[in-house]
């Protein structure tokens, strides 16, 4: 039976992952994820969730742990954070290349040195490259059913890939929103046992991607079952709405854009502030919208083309570094390769805010969004990157 | 019946393929086929790089390799896999080399230990990192000549059976290619035990060690016969040596390889005085419990 309550993220995870029927748990602590495996541990403790938990000593184990018990045929969750994430590093590159539809929180948080315990986005977007698929959320409730939708993503025999369900610390991992836990027979109609068709370390039955040894082949791959992965997406969100009764717009969502010329991009917890702020401005006539940006990789460049048609400025709200990037930071730098084909091209405008975890403000967000709406004004950028939290806005922080 | 059915039958048999890329007189293939024997068919292996993977790529149980920074990691999650689903009839083993068990992977084989993981976790010891091109390990010997340790090694190789055998695990074993019927029969006991299983084999490379390949079980039945690698096991604490010859004098074993060649008759007797110290502690234990 499905019931809602006020949950915080981090427990929100963890009736994501007994409701999707894990069956191996490699893990170890690191703040803010921690809530997150003692609230398992105590589901298993308690009975009510069965799954084989490892109390590994590293990430690095954990992920290798993921790795050899998805080889053989276990539905798998793991989850760490900043450091944590890096430490997993070396084993993050082997699930895409294995085709091991893992799923995993990154409860994301500053990376060391001059970072705290709080969010940015870092430690996830630095993993751009190895193949996992990203998906961003904003509450809690977004948490646990992103959760379920990412077996269901990873596990589609067009994609077999793992995936990543990145949050925000604190923001979301430890603050308490209502949350709808849908019933256990829901879920089971909606995501099915896992079954690999590739894969299968059972000695009757022992078999494994063959790629031959051509690596470029088998990077191809990867790469084709990453383009795919955006229909895949797009589906199983859909179909998680027909059955559920919620949805989140598959790979970006819209919100407040009618008759925009305008757009922020903003990216997991920082949305909800956003959607405040534009709230008010649209109130007071200012054509601006704003764009949440669910999933990073794949990256919708499809989809961000179509908006740029429609939309002739862009503020990028980029919650991490790239030190002596072409130009500000890692979504802006994604967007303007994205958008490069375009003859008819809208501004961009790239902020840096909320590093190290510091608040996103509402002030910050109008700020942005009146930056945004004067280079529309004046047909140019004057700042292509801007660094908010250093400018003064008469804010008491 | 053709020539070629005979070999596919034989392989099928033995459950390694020959023809594998490993070095002429390499004692890990040899290694590989005596423990498969005692395996069975029902295995999965997890193992790591170099040079063991060269015999596991030949190999015809199920196997899974990352990188020799991953050692026992992978297999507890395959044993938690098999747990899961109820499997019990398949016996998890982790392949690893010196360098990976004793440096760079020591700390994954200490916890899947303390984890009491169910696997048996093996060692395959060259005594230095071959695959690279002989450069030192943890499990270098002292006094032997490596391309890191031109002037020979100035530590002593880390005692890591003994190291996990105080992690109080069920099960510890060192054994060597050269005395086949010892090793079968200790893999055989650690498939039939619960938990974490360890058996550390010092195995031959002619190539580090600079010598005629083809004496490469000649030389490593010495290194047991001078006790520079006893052979022993340990059950629940309990230590038992299991071949127990008269010692013969260790410069028998150290002048038959080229990378002991430089060293000095004071340092072979420096040799010969721990090795004889370690040789009476274990018989003084023989049969007791070294667990304190």
């Amino acid at each position: 039976m499905s019931f809602t309550r006020m949950m915080e993220g981090n427990e929100a995870a963890a009736w994501g992952v007994k409701l999707s029927r894990v069956e191996v748990i490699p893990v170890y602590p690191i703040t803010p994820q921690t809530e997150l495996i003692s609230a398992i541990a105590s589901m298993i403790a308690s009975g009510e969730m069965k799954a084989q938990y490892i109390k590994v000593e590293g990430e690095h184990t954990a992920m290798a742990a993921a790795i050899g018990a998805s080889a053989a045929g276990a539905r798998v969750f793991t989850s760490s954070a900043a450091q944590g994430i890096l430490y997993m590093e070396e084993a993050l590159w082997m699930p895409p290349g294995m085709r091991l539809p893992i799923v995993m929180c990154i409860v994301n948080r500053a990376l060391a040195p001059l970072g705290g315990l709080r969010p940015d986005h870092n430690d996830s977007l630095l993993q751009r490259d190895t193949g996992w698929i990203q998906l961003y959320c904003e509450n809690s409730q977004e948490v646990l059913d992103t959760i379920i939708q990412a077996y269901r993503i990873g596990e589609d025999r067009r994609v077999y890939l793992p995936v990543a369900v990145c949050y925000d610390g604190y923001f979301v991992s430890a603050t308490a929103t209502p949350v709808t836990v849908p019933g256990q027979e829901e879920v089971d109609r909606f995501l099915p046992p896992y079954k690999h068709e590739l894969y299968s370390l059972m000695p009757e039955d022992y078999r494994r991607p063959q790629w031959g040894t051509n690596i470029a082949r088998a990077r191809y791959e990867v790469q084709k079952a990453m383009e795919r992965a955006k229909g895949v997406i797009e589906e199983v969100d859909r179909s998680y709405r027909a059955s559920f009764g919620r949805g989140y717009d598959g790979l970006l969502e819209e919100y407040s854009c009618e008759d925009a010329e305008a757009v922020l991009i903003t990216m997991g917890s920082m949305t909800g502030t956003a959607r405040d702020v534009i709230d008010e401005m649209r109130e007071e006539g200012r054509r601006i919208g704003l764009v949440k940006m669910r999933c990073f990789r794949p990256f919708p460049s499809e989809e961000l083309r179509e908006m740029a048609k429609r939309y002739h400025a862009i503020g990028v709200v980029d919650r991490n570094t790239s030190y002596g990037s072409a130009g500000g930071g890692i979504i802006a730098l994604e967007i303007a390769r994205a958008l490069y084909p375009l003859d008819d091209r809208p501004l961009l405008l790239d902020f840096h805010v909320g590093l190290g975890g510091s608040d996103v403000t509402m002030n910050q967000i109008r700020y942005m969004a009146d930056r945004v709406l004067e280079a529309l004004d004046r047909g140019k950028v004057e700042e292509e990157v801007e660094w908010v939290e250093l400018l003064d806005l008469g804010e008491v922080m | 019946m053709d020539k070629e059915k005979i070999f596919e039958e034989h392989y099928k048999r033995s459950l390694i393929r020959a023809g594998t890329a490993c070095c002429p007189g390499c004692g890990g293939p040899l290694f590989w086929r005596m423990a498969l024997e005692a395996l069975g068919p029902k295995t999965i292996i997890y193992g790591d790089g170099p040079c063991a993977y060269c015999a596991i790529r030949n190999i015809l149980v199920p196997t899974l390799g990352i990188h020799f920074s991953f050692v026992a990691d992978g297999a507890t999650g395959i044993a938690a896999a098999l747990a899961a689903k109820g499997r019990d009839d398949i016996t998890v083993v982790s392949s690893a080399g010196d360098g990976a068990t004793a440096d760079i992977s020591f700390n994954k084989v200490s916890a899947a230990a303390e984890r009491n993981e169910n696997i048996i976790q093996i060692c395959i010891d060259n005594e230095a990192y071959m695959n690279t091109g002989i450069q030192k390990s943890g499990l270098t010997p002292f006094g032997a000549w490596t391309t890191t340790t031109p002037r020979g090694k100035e530590t002593p190789k880390k005692r890591i059976p003994m190291i996990l055998a105080q992690h109080r695990v069920p099960y510890v074993a060192t054994v060597s290619v050269a005395y086949p019927a010892d090793l079968k029969a200790k893999i055989a006991k650690a498939k039939g035990i619960r938990g974490f299983k360890y058996i550390h084999s010092v195995i031959p490379c002619p190539t580090g060690w600079r010598f005629d390949p083809a004496k490469s079980v000649e030389v490593v039945r010495l290194g047991v016969q001078t006790w520079a690698w006893p052979l022993y096991e340990v059950e629940n604490g309990i230590l038992r040596l299991t071949v127990k010859p008269k010692a013969r004098p260790i410069e028998e074993y150290l002048m038959a390889q080229g990378r002991f060649r430089h060293l000095t008759k004071e340092e072979i007797e420096l040799i010969q005085r721990e090795v004889d110290e370690e040789r009476h502690r274990l018989l003084e234990y023989d049969g007791k419990s070294i667990i304190h």
